[in-house]
Parts: C-alpha cells; structure tokens; sequence
C-alpha cells in the first residue's frame, strides 16, 4: 500500500469536496457553471491546474537552489493535479457543450495521463531522496559485480578471495542491477515517450482553458 | 544550456500552436458557437427576426450578443425583436414596465439552458412579485411540494396566470369552504385577494369592525354578491341596508339604530330618552317600555300628561289637561298648586284650610269666590251689612274688622273712637245710647219732650248733636 500513500492527501481533498457538493447539491441543485459557485470551482480549479504544471517543473529545473526534495514536489504536483482537474469537472455542471465540454474532457485526459506518468515514473530506480539513479552509476556497479565473480567463472581458483555466501550475494546483487537496468531503459523510453504527449496534452489544455476563460469574460461581462 | 520548461518546449508550444489555430477555425466554421455554453430553447413562439424559437438562430451568436464594437448591449438585441417588451418598458406598463428597467433583461431571462429548459428563471426570493398585485408572503409554502414553484401558478407561461391554479391548492386545503366561498363571491380570486392575509384570517376588518353579532359570520351575509374588491370595500355600514327586516319598530323610529343599539344584540338597546324631547324622570324612569309603548308602537307616542295619564285624572277632567301645571313627574301626590292662578289666592286663613273645606265633594270647578258663598251672615249682620264683607275684613281673620261706613251716625260720636261696643255693644243690628246717657239722667232731662223715649234718642237726634 506504501505505493498509493502520495495519493491519500489528493483524495482526502477530493471527497471532501464532492461531500460539501453533495450538500450543495441536495439544498439547493446543480451550481450551475456560470453560477457563483460553479465560477468559484472553475476559478480555483484552473489555479490548482495551473500551478500543476508550472510548480514541479519549475522545483525540477531549479538544480542550483532546490527548494524541497523533489519526492515532496511531485505529491504537491500530483495533490494539485487531481484536486484541480477534479474541481473543472464539477465546474461543468455536467453540461460538455462546445469548448467548455473539451476543456473539461481535456482535464480528464491529461489528469488520466498524469497517473500514467506517476506509474512509468516509479519505475525508474531513485536514490533515497528521490534522484534518479543514472545509467552510468549503475552501469559502473554492474561491471563491479562481475568483476568480483569473473575469477569463479574462470575455475573457482579464487574461492579463496571470496567466500560462498558472498558468492551467492554477488549473484543477487548481479541479477538484481541487470533488471534495474533493464528497468531503466524501460522507463526512460516510456518516460520519454509519455513526455511527448503528456506536455503538448497540458498546453492544449490551457490553451483552451484561457480561451474558455476569455471567451466566458467577453460574453457574461463585457457584452452585458 | 538549461532545460526550457516544458510548456516551452519545442513540442508544447507546436501544440499551443496547433490548438489556437484549431479554436479559431472551429470558432469561424461555427460562428462562435463553440463558445456556447449550452443548446438555446426551441420554445416557439411569434416569429421576430425571422425565427420563432432561439434554437432557430442555430449560430448566429451576434443575434442576441452584440459585438463589442457595435455599440449595442444585449439588452437592446432583446428588444430588437421582443418590442412588445420594449413598450411594456418604455411606458412603465404591463409586466415588464413594472418591475423591469431597459437593461434588466438578464435578470429574469437566460438561455443556452437546453432546448425545452425555461428561458425565464426568476429568484422567487428577489422577485417583486407584490408589484405585480399580488404578494407571495402567503405562498411561501405550497400545499402540494413544499416550497412553492412558480410553476405552481403560473404552470403554462410565467407571463399568464390560471386562476384555477387557486382551486387546485386550497380545494384541498378546505373543499367545503372553498365551495361556499366560490358560489358567494364567485371564481375570480384576484379581483379580491392580494396574496397577503389581507381577508384571511389576519383579517382585521378594521373599517367595520365585526363585534358582537357581527362576528363569526359568513362574509356574504353582508357583502351579498361581491365578486370584486371594489364592490366589497362598497358593502354599506348603514344597520338598515342589512337589519331592516330585523326593525321590530317597522320603520317608526327611523334608521339611526346605532343611537339606541350595540352590535352585542337588539335586545337591551341603551336609549337617552331625552333626545327624543321626553326626559324620563321621576316616575317615568321605572316603567318598562311597553308601559308608554304598547306594542313596541314608538312613533307618534303622545308626550302630554293627559295623552296617558287620563284614566288617573282624579279629577275626572275638570282640571283640564295641563296637569303639569299641579303635579309633577314625580307622583301624583307631589303637587305644586299656585291657587292663584285660579283667580282666588289663598291668604290668610284661607291658606291653612283644606282644600275638601271649599272644594266639597272633590268639585274644583265653578267654585264661587265671593266670602258669602262658603261663610254664612253672621247673626251680629242681619241688618245694616252688603255681601262684600271683604269691605271690613281680611281673609287673615274675621276680627278685627275695619267698618269705613256708610253710618248714619257718626261714629266719633262720644269720643267712639270706632269701637263699634260702644253703641252696638250686643249686635251690630241694634245700638243703645244709655250705655253712656243713662236713663234716669235722660229721662230727668228730657221730662218736659212730648213722645220723648229713652230708646228713641236718634229721631230727635240723629247726628248725635244735642241742638238737633
């Protein structure tokens, strides 16, 4: 279950917000989107979503000043994602007409391929404080291991440098950093690949959500 | 080089790229459409501006939002078409000219709700729903789904109201009642009530205030037939209009029922009597009613003494009528007589006698006033005295009298002094001259007069003189 423990604080959030809807909901009906409160959902989940992508990226670039480990930015990131793209979705009231039904299917999608992401994510092999552990490192491991069992393989004649039960640790430990290899090449091609399309999805994504917003201030506002 | 962010790299921004471009050509090939929030009503109604229904616009946003720079508001693209509205506003009548100003449109209206959603959605809690004559602080709550709907009224148009929308509710709230009430003012609910419990129970009916027998009755036992406000602020206040078949009186004492009756009851009606010009004192204030009105006959009830009173007269008529004049209202007995406006004052002993003493027999009339009449001659005025004895006496006694004359002799005679003993010391009708000329003297001197005789003095001597 120590997987699924970033996600407890994003659904807290988000049963708590469907439960204060619910009552809204039951007292006095669907908060229309252009009500004050479906305006309100909207407002603050396009702010969570906003900061979604711009936050993380930013901690991510920021190598020379880190400011909080990186573990910690991406349960923010995801937090913020699922509360945000949640709070859009009641903002449509159930009602996907034209581009306000995009945006919110939209929301759907990249929120959808953020969990993807979280998933190739912890595939790839980290330090204890979240750092991917490069190639190299564990390329470089790799041949220390073998190194340490070639004389074996020659005629055992170095047992005596080498016991047996370090014998069958090396092996572990050589199985072991073969898969993580595997493993990684795995997830940075999966990684690179969901980059691709997760990226240009979230732009879309405010593209048309700025959009939306112009669009709904040109004519609720100024066109009065 | 760093990293660009990603919604700055190079695929992002073809992405942001791509999307702009395909909002705007969506955006054109839809002529905005793809902004709308929502499908608009296909409700039909009279065609204007070419359409008879919002869905028929289909994408011609600019129907009903105006681009900014036309310099129009989508309040003046709604009157564009909706000019009926725009009257309505325009001369402050009608629905829209009540409670609407030129640019309320939105207030009250919307769209893009979906194409059989309402295009009118009204904050019952805002709405000025009383401009409209009709308040809804009596209809908070419906019978029939709690919180009451506009729908609940106004189920076909919220700019028509069904009347029989009324009975629908409150026939279940009191069927009986409701029958009764539609059958004395008729179906037309409005034309009364203004949704206050202005004549419901709260009803203060404070112009004519229902005390008494007047309260707890039937409203159409007196506003009989009113099926319109005016005509029920019309119900006369007069008793009559209402009471006149009541009027035990029969018309007899006029209309001003109020002046001797309370809406308590007919029965102990409070009367000043003395408005009627008959103050009931003394006796008169005990007596029943019926005592001077038999029969409840009022009018026309005599105010003399003798109207009612002849059958008491004691005197069988022969003082007359005006009883007042001796008696007052008091009793009978309680009389103040002046006896001298009969002509005969009573002074002096006449004062103190009874009346039985000259009025024998209880006659009053024809009593003779001259003293001979009740007081016989007395013996001493056989002779020599008239009937008018009030020539010497006065009514304070018979004695003393005073005698004036005509004497034949004069009455200073001897010093007399009008002492009437000196000479008539027994009786007027006789007199003697020896009480002071005594016989022997007289006859001594008188022995040489032929015929003389010493009871004949005054032939020889009728002045008294001795030369006579």
């Amino acid at each position: 279950m120590s997987r699924y423990r970033d996600l407890v604080p994003a659904l807290v959030a988000v049963v708590v917000a469907t439960a204060l809807y619910a009552g809204f909901l039951a007292a006095v009906g669907v908060p229309r989107a252009g009500s004050l409160l479906g305006h309100s959902l909207g407002i603050v989940g396009l702010t969570l979503m906003l900061a979604t992508e711009t936050l993380y990226s930013l901690r991510k670039r920021a190598m020379r000043r880190p400011w909080g480990s990186m573990r910690a930015w991406l349960r923010f990131h995801m937090a913020t994602g699922i509360v945000g793209g949640w709070l859009v979705v009641l903002h449509a009231a159930g009602s996907f007409q034209g581009l306000a039904g995009w945006l919110a299917a939209m929301t759907v999608i990249v929120v959808g391929s953020g969990f993807i992401g979280r998933y190739i994510y912890t595939a790839v092999p980290r330090t204890a404080d979240g750092v991917m552990v490069e190639a190299q490192v564990l390329q470089a491991q790799l041949l220390a291991v073998r190194a340490e069992l070639s004389p074996l393989e020659a005629g055992r004649s170095a047992s005596v440098a080498i016991g047996r039960a370090d014998e069958r640790a090396a092996q572990r430990r050589l199985g072991q950093l073969e898969r993580q290899i595997s493993a990684l090449r795995w997830a940075r091609r999966s990684l690179a690949t969901w980059h691709t399309i997760h990226i240009p999805l979230g732009m879309v994504l405010f593209v048309t959500a700025f959009v939306h917003v112009a669009a709904s201030v040109y004519y609720s506002t100024l066109l009065r | 080089m760093a990293r660009p962010l990603g919604c700055l790299t190079g695929s992002a921004l073809i992405a942001a790229g791509l999307a702009s471009a395909a909002i705007l050509a969506i955006a054109v090939a839809t002529g905005n459409g793809v902004f709308s929030p929502g499908e608009l009503s296909a409700a039909r109604g009279t065609t204007r501006g070419g359409v008879a229904s919002h869905a028929e616009l289909g994408t011609r946003c600019d129907a009903c939002h105006a681009p900014i720079w036309s310099g129009d508001r989508m309040a003046d693209r709604c009157r564009a078409c909706h000019t009926e509205v725009a009257t309505e506003i325009a001369t402050r009548s009608g629905l829209h000219g009540t409670i609407a100003g030129a640019d309320d449109c939105r207030d009250c209206h919307t769209d893009h709700r979906g194409p059989n959603a309402s295009l009118t959605v009204v904050d019952l809690a805002r709405f000025p729903h009383d401009q409209m004559g009709f308040s809804l602080q009596a209809h908070s709550v419906s019978i029939a789904s709690g919180a009451t709907t506009c729908e609940a009224c106004h189920p076909g148009s919220l700019s028509t109201f069904a009347v029989a929308s009324c009975a629908a509710c409150h026939q279940r709230l009191d069927a009986t009642y409701l029958a009764a009430h539609e059958a004395d003012f008729g179906t037309s609910c409005l034309a009364c009530h203004d949704g206050l419990e202005t004549y419901g129970k709260g009803f203060a009916h404070a112009t004519f205030p229902l005390t008494g027998g007047h309260g707890g009755r039937a409203c159409a036992a007196c506003h009989h037939g009113a099926t319109t406000l005016v005509a029920l602020k019309d119900a006369p206040t007069a008793c009559v209009t209402c009471h006149l078949s009541d009027d035990i009186h029969a018309g007899r004492l006029g209309t001003a029922c109020a002046d001797c009756h309370t809406p308590a009851s007919w029965s102990g009606a409070s009367l000043d009597h003395a408005a009627t010009g008959f103050a009931l004192t003394g006796g008169h204030a005990s007596p029943t009613c019926d005592a001077c009105h038999p029969a409840g006959r009022f009018a026309g009830t005599p105010t003399t003494c003798i109207g009612c009173h002849k059958a008491d007269d004691a005197h069988n008529g022969s003082f007359g009528t005006d009883c007042g004049a001796c008696h007052k209202a008091t009793t009978w007995s309680d009389v103040t007589f002046d006896h001298a406006k009969s002509g005969f004052a009573l002074t002096g002993a006449h004062a103190t006698a009874s009346c039985q003493q000259c009025h024998i027999g209880g006659v009053f009339t024809a009593i003779p006033t001259a003293c001979v009449a009740c007081h016989p001659r007395p013996a001493s005025h056989t002779t020599g005295f008239s009937n008018t004895c009030q020539s010497c006496h006065t009514t304070r006694a018979w004695t003393p009298a005073t005698f004036n004359g005509p004497h034949s002799f004069p009455m200073s005679h001897g010093g007399a002094g009008g002492v009437c003993s000196t000479c008539h010391p027994s009786t007027f009708a006789a007199w003697t001259c020896t009480a002071c000329h005594s016989t022997a003297s007289m006859a001594a001197q008188h022995s040489g007069v032929s015929g003389y005789s010493a009871t004949g003095c005054i032939r020889c001597h009728p002045t008294g003189s001795g030369g006579d």
